[in-house]
């Protein structure tokens, strides 16, 4: 009972983290119409920055401020360099995405080094959750993805910025001509996406391994939050990636955790055929 | 000299180095170009499965892998544990890559764009999970090592593909099958049907073609393409792995497929050569050569989406238009 509880818990904590780091995806994919098959390495660009500082800086907290300011910087970057120029072509988008995966990967390895690294939590110790002794850190992570998340929600909501992005995603050429700068805002969204992955990572890097293929796992996860949640809908991907990271903690418990896996992406494929809109659809509006 | 010309003659000499490749390549450079050039061969029908796709029915598919594995898996376990002998090994490879190219394309060509690249990942990654998890029948991640029984066993006479130039000539012989199929294919009104349906599906649909059976049967014979890709793999490598299912397997040959030019059947083994070689010379030099595969990807997609085939029909056109001008000036 108390590896069902501790699997149960890692999965919520490990669901908020997705969520933030799927939520990412989810506004790419929204305004862009991209699917951007380097979102995972923006997660690792991000674990292996926050390694990084720490190795230099010695203090892992500025990481969590540093790391999501670089990986905003990225992806705008990215976005004005290597989207822009394809903003037409929404097929080749993915390929092009592919490409920036496989750069984002080997540059990762040629500097920072092909060994997975351990990180040591920043606040260590346990304390008694449910009966049972649960790792601080890891509360600790799942706050600070839930107060990301509000922070993201709030931005979306009450500020000029987030008017416009929704503006933009819901009509982009009425937003133009209200004199909404709108390639303007693809490249802020492109840079929050990659932004919130990198945050996401510096959460993660204690938890997980830092390694520069740690994408390659987190990238099947983020989609299915996405799509099951319903492509576009923040809200949907939140719970989904929480609830999928929960149930998958759970089965894991008792069964292999590759069955967990098959079963999420059944899931996952019953949804875009029969639900493409999500399952939480019409429970928005 | 006009196009036709060019291209048929450029045609005739890939052919004769392909049929001449195991006497010729040992003369130029080390012997185990041959074995490179098969392997060449063989992805190659990967990407060309990943071409008539999207090349040609205009649907991205990030999943190829999956019927790739499934050749692959049909031929190592009809013969390691099913005791099969060759042929029927291999057609049991095929027709199991088929059947699931039957059963995921029904489901998968309902959808279109970004939803059909995600499920044709999402399949693909089902299985590959499965393979990965049902040690006893695929052997997980170590993969499942077998040895090829002869291709043919008359009495005394034995055709054994342990003989490199039988295994050359076989994988020539059944690639070049491949590649006559989809020539045929794609010059017959089908192919005609899949160009109409990637143009445009809707005045596809109101000149009365049914589209979902025209993107079905694409995808089908791009199934039955990839798992000959898979099982002429198995053969060569003599073993078969889940890692082969992976995403990243599709990824590849997608990025052979746009970088070779794709709605043209010479693109991806031009793009599919450019890389594996690539691969082969760059990897020992210099460990981060992939990056330079990124670089080319992004730079091919931004400044030259036909790919090489294109910037080569360009250049063709050009040369032949010039030569006719002069002519005529003459």
């Amino acid at each position: 009972m108390d590896l069902v509880i501790a699997l149960g818990l890692n999965g919520i904590v490990w669901g908020l983290i997705i969520a933030l780091i799927a939520l990412g995806l989810s506004i790419i994919f929204g305004l862009l119409d991209i699917i951007n098959i380097a979102h995972g390495d923006f997660f690792m660009v991000g674990t292996v920055l926050a390694w990084t500082v720490f190795e230099t800086t010695g203090n892992y907290w500025i990481a969590f401020l540093i790391v999501p300011i670089i990986g905003f910087g990225l992806g705008a970057l990215i976005e004005y360099a290597v989207i822009q120029p394809i903003k037409n072509a929404a097929a080749l988008s993915i390929v092009a995405t592919f490409g920036l995966s496989i750069i984002l990967q080997e540059s990762v390895r040629a500097t920072y080094g092909a060994a997975p690294n351990r990180m040591i939590a920043p606040i260590d110790g346990t304390f008694l959750l449910f009966g049972i002794q649960y790792e601080i850190y890891r509360i600790f992570a799942a706050l600070i993805a839930i107060l990301a998340i509000c922070i993201f929600f709030y931005f979306l909501h009450k500020t000029k910025l987030g008017t416009w992005m929704r503006a933009v995603r819901f009509d982009p050429e009425t937003a133009t001509a209200m004199g909404i700068p709108a390639r303007r805002i693809y490249t802020v969204t492109f840079g929050i996406g990659f932004a919130m992955a990198a945050l996401g990572g510096v959460v993660a890097a204690p938890i997980t391994t830092v390694d520069f293929q740690a994408g390659i796992d987190i990238l099947p996860f983020c989609f299915m939050a996405v799509i099951i949640g319903g492509l576009g809908n923040l809200e949907g991907t939140v719970a989904a990636a929480v609830l999928l990271a929960f149930v998958e903690g759970i089965i894991t418990s008792f069964a292999d955790p590759t069955f967990a896996r098959i079963g999420s992406l059944c899931l996952m494929s019953a949804v875009l055929m029969f639900r493409p809109h999500g399952i939480f659809a019409g429970a928005t509006q | 000299m006009n196009v036709a010309t060019i291209n048929r003659a450029g045609t005739l000499l890939f052919v004769l180095f392909t049929l001449t490749a195991p006497w010729v390549l040992p003369l130029v450079v080390d012997s185990f170009w041959v074995d490179i050039y098969s392997e060449i061969l063989i992805w190659s029908l990967l990407a060309a499965s990943v071409n008539l796709l999207f090349g040609y029915v205009g649907l991205l598919s990030f999943g190829q892998a999956l019927f790739f594995g499934m050749g692959m898996y049909g031929v190592a376990v009809g013969i390691a544990k099913f005791d099969l002998s060759f042929w029927p090994a291999f057609a049991f490879g095929v027709a199991l890559a088929t059947g699931m190219a039957v059963i995921a394309g029904a489901l998968a060509v309902r959808l279109t764009w970004h939803y059909f690249a995600i499920i044709t990942v999402v399949f693909s990654l089902i299985f590959y999970f499965t393979a990965l998890s049902w040690k006893p029948v695929t052997g997980g991640d170590d993969g499942l090592p077998f040895s090829v029984p002869p291709i043919i066993a008359l009495g005394g006479f034995e055709l054994s593909i342990t003989n490199p130039n039988v295994q050359y000539f076989f994988i020539v012989t059944m690639v070049g099958a491949c590649y006559f199929l989809m020539h045929r294919v794609i010059n017959s009104p089908l192919g005609r049907a899949f160009v109409t349906v990637r143009e445009n599906d809707t005045r596809a649909a109101l000149i009365g073609l049914n589209v979902y059976l025209i993107r079905l049967s694409a995808f089908v014979l791009a199934g039955f393409v990839a798992g000959v890709a898979g099982a002429l793999f198995a053969v060569f490598g003599r073993y078969a792995s889940a890692s082969y299912m992976f995403y990243h397997v599709s990824g590849e040959a997608v990025v052979w497929a746009i970088i070779g030019g794709v709605g043209t059947l010479f693109g991806p083994i031009v793009g599919t050569g450019l890389l594996i070689v690539l691969r082969e010379e760059l990897s020992s030099v210099w460990d981060h050569y992939l990056l330079l595969v990124g670089v080319a990807v992004i730079v091919t997609v931004i400044f030259a989406p036909r790919g090489l085939a294109g910037v080569y029909n360009l250049i063709v056109q050009r040369f032949a238009s010039n030569s006719t001008r002069k002519t005529e000036e003459d």
